[in-house]
């Protein structure tokens, strides 16, 4: 039934109050309290920043408040802030604080990628925090959280899944056509199990870890974006990225896993 | 002052007992004294004014357990539909198996029977701070709490290509009434060896089994009507509720009529051309459909965001133990609208959590503490009409959270004989007539 949507201006009182109340919400996150944030707590984090204090603005971070499925949360991490017109962000690492290995995955960018906004889907254990961290060419440091509430519904029971096969049906979406100088959106999903190691099979016997490990893009054989996969990347790893190529271009994806295989989709790349 | 002239035309009318009638002349005497918007602190007779906005599950049972709990409480139910076709039992509907009459309530016994006020329109409006509602009638409805139970509403082309317009030709059938009619005349129209397409939502969403209970019973109509044609199932997500009971129910059933390809299979549709009844998913495959029944993204239904109870993600935080929001006073949601996860968007819960509002309002209106909470949840299934399947939980606030109690409830056995799952159905069956006749007491 549609709903016949006549829209009255909100109040100025009304606006004010929900000022204050997104003021209230966000008091845990203020640029003071990040500086000390999350990532001072976790080895993981705090070794990638060394001695830096990250800016606290600039890196977002988006997933939901509450997820009703921990083996997929869709996560994606973007770079909002300002850098030098030299400059650009060279490294994302993302981390689950509340996981077994709290390393989710690794990013390397390049100014081939133009857009630094990357999408994929993670595994959280439990209700935790996320962290993002993000590092530019020149040595500039970002840091973000995010806290996310895992409730496996009832009503959403797993049935029993059989693992993928591994590296099967590699799939890539590019755009039909590129612009010079304009990031391109690309999505990339491929089968695999990501076996962490942690869990027991049928019989009880720990099934052995088997994951993918790496994944690059190269333009011409130049790498134009690259990603190291952790446990916590979600079984068939789905990741979303941009490339902004300057000329026609062959492109490469490559998926290698920790048995040493790997598969590859190539494609030429045309602006117009 | 119209409220006034509504409120004494309220206690006027008929099969209200004396005792009701009393009172609400009461509640009308003191009427000019309020000014409609002073706290409620209210003498003579009025316990409170509570206006409930929505009669689907949870709503018309709000508005039933406010009186049954103190009848002094003036309730005013505001919804615009005369009659109420429920979701649950209208993929019945669309496998032939019921008619639309048969999933019909009305308000009469909510009206006569216990003394609620039933406004048929819609709320457009809050006013938090004046404590007001505004109505598409003109009316102003003042209260001292607000109970909103507004269902979903759609995010129109959050699905590129899925506008209200498309759902006339690639129905949702996500809210029952003339789209549930839709999709069924178009089964019907149907030719036989045609594909029944079905783009099913990532979480969260209205009733996580609904689409797989649709799939069953398309899937139940084409094996006695038109044994040639299939059922694929468009996903935007790798699992879904019950899936091993539905997997083996299908097979059992319906061998391989029903095709499920998941997120991870690129299953996800990311453009719709109901036009030409064409689906595109995220990496390029098209899927031409001869029946195309979008279930789009979902959102709490617009009054929510009006009345400012909302989050970014659209839906409605609520403090666990009450259901009131966490972000506006005297405002309780329940139902759908709310994120009220590991409790499933479903009718039972939408039922539970009104039955607690209820409660909480009631105590808090005459100045006692809300009792502490739990919830019951049953979703049931039907495969095919003697194939029925359950998943049942029992929820309490847990460290601040609400949390399944661990070892109650559970799901149906894997390996159930066939009397098993025949009772199951009849359960469902029993399920069903009971929640209406508490929800809405009524049949039309
Ligand atoms: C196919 C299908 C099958 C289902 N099967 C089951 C099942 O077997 N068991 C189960 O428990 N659940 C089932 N559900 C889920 C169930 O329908 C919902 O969970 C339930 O309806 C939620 O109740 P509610 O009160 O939140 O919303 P609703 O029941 O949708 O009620 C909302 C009401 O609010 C009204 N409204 C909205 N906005 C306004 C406004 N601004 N002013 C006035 N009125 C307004 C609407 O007209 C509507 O009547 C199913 C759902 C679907 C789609």
């Amino acid at each position: 039934m549609p709903h016949p949507l006549t829209r009255r201006p909100l109040s100025r009182r009304r606006l004010l109050a929900g000022a204050a109340l997104m003021a209230l919400s966000s008091l845990g996150f203020s640029s003071q309290a990040l500086a000390e944030g999350p990532w001072q707590r976790l080895e993981a984090a705090s070794e990638r920043l060394g001695d830096a204090t990250p800016a606290t603005e600039g890196l977002v971070l988006e997933l939901p408040h509450v997820s009703e499925d921990g083996a997929a949360v869709p996560l994606t991490v973007r770079f909002e802030g300002a850098l030098a017109d030299d400059d650009h962000l060279s490294e994302i690492h993302l981390f689950a604080t509340g996981n077994p290995a709290p390393e989710i995955a690794s990013f390397q960018l390049t100014p081939q990628g133009g857009l630094p906004e990357i999408s994929t889907r993670v595994r959280l254990n439990e209700s935790q925090e996320v962290i993002a961290i993000a590092k530019s060419h020149r040595g500039e440091t970002f840091a973000t959280a995010r806290e996310v509430r895992i409730t496996v519904s009832g009503c959403l029971m797993r049935g029993d899944d059989q693992g993928p096969e591994a590296l099967a049906n590699p799939r890539v979406s590019l755009p039909e056509r590129f612009t010079a100088g304009e990031p391109g959106e690309v999505r990339t999903l491929i089968n695999h199990p990501m076996e962490t190691g942690l869990r027991e099979g049928a019989d009880g016997e720990t099934l052995p870890r088997h994951i993918l490990e790496r994944f690059t893009v190269t333009l011409d054989g130049d790498t134009a974006f690259a990603a190291d996969l952790h446990q916590a990347v979600s079984a068939n790893p789905y990741l979303r990225f941009h490339l902004s190529p300057t000329e026609d271009a062959e492109v490469v994806f490559e998926w290698q896993d920790d048995s040493g295989e790997s598969a590859r989709h190539e494609a030429s790349l045309s602006l117009g | 002052m119209s409220q006034h002239d509504d409120r004494t035309r309220h206690t006027r009318r008929p099969g209200l007992t004396r005792r009701q009638l009393l009172q609400g002349m009461g509640a009308a005497s003191t009427l000019p004294l309020l000014g409609g918007i002073a706290p409620f602190a209210i003498a003579n007779g009025s316990a409170g004014r509570v206006v409930v906005i929505g009669g689907g599950f949870g709503g018309a049972t709000a508005a039933k357990y406010l009186k049954r709990a103190n009848p002094a409480i003036e309730v005013t139910l505001v919804e615009p539909a005369e009659v109420f076709y429920t979701c649950p039992f209208s993929n019945l509907f669309l496998g032939g198996l019921r008619d639309m009459r048969s999933i019909a309530h009305g308000y009469d016994e909510l009206r006569d029977r216990y003394g609620v006020r039933v406004v048929h329109s819609l709320a457009e409006d809050v006013d938090p701070d004046g404590h007001r509602v505004h109505l598409a009638n003109g009316e102003t409805l003042a209260y001292d709490r607000l109970v909103l139970s507004p269902g979903i509403d759609f995010r129109w082309n959050g699905l590129e290509g899925y506008d209200e317009a498309a759902a006339e030709l690639a129905p949702h059938a996500w809210k029952a009434g003339a789209q549930s009619e839709l999709l069924r005349r178009q089964l019907e129209a149907m030719d036989d060896g045609g594909t029944f397409v079905m783009v099913a939502p990532e979480n969260p969403y209205r009733c996580p089994p609904g689409p797989y209970e649709r799939a069953s019973l398309v899937a139940h109509y084409f094996s006695q009507h038109k044994p040639n044609s299939k059922v694929l199932i468009l996903d935007a997500k790798d699992s879904f509720s019950k899936q091993g009971l539905f997997t083996a129910g299908w097979e059992r059933l319906y061998g391989d009529r029903i095709e499920w390809v998941g997120l991870s299979d690129d299953g996800r549709v990311t453009r719709v051309d109901a036009e030409n009844l064409e689906v595109e998913t995220e990496f390029g495959t098209r899927h031409r459909a001869d029946v195309l029944n979008v279930i789009p993204p979902q959102k709490a239904g617009f009054i929510a965001e009006r009345a400012g109870v909302t989050d970014d993600s659209g839906w409605v935080p609520v403090k666990p133990a009450t259901f009131e929001s966490e972000r506006v006073r005297d405002v309780y949601v329940v139902g759908d609208a709310t994120v009220a996860a590991p409790m499933p968007k479903s009718g039972f819960c939408a039922n539970n959590q009104a039955k607690v509002v209820a409660a909480a309002i009631a105590a808090e209106l005459s100045g006692r503490s809300a009792p502490e909470p739990y919830w019951t949840n049953t979703c049931y299934s039907l495969i095919g009409p003697e194939y029925g399947i359950s998943v049942a939980g029992v929820y309490r606030v847990q460290e601040g959270v609400i949390a399944e109690v661990e070892g109650a409830g559970g799901l149906s056995p894997a390996d159930a004989p066939d009397h098993i799952r025949a009772l199951e159905a009849e359960y469902a069956v029993g399920w069903y007539n009971a929640i209406c006749q508490d929800t809405w007491g009524t049949s039309v």
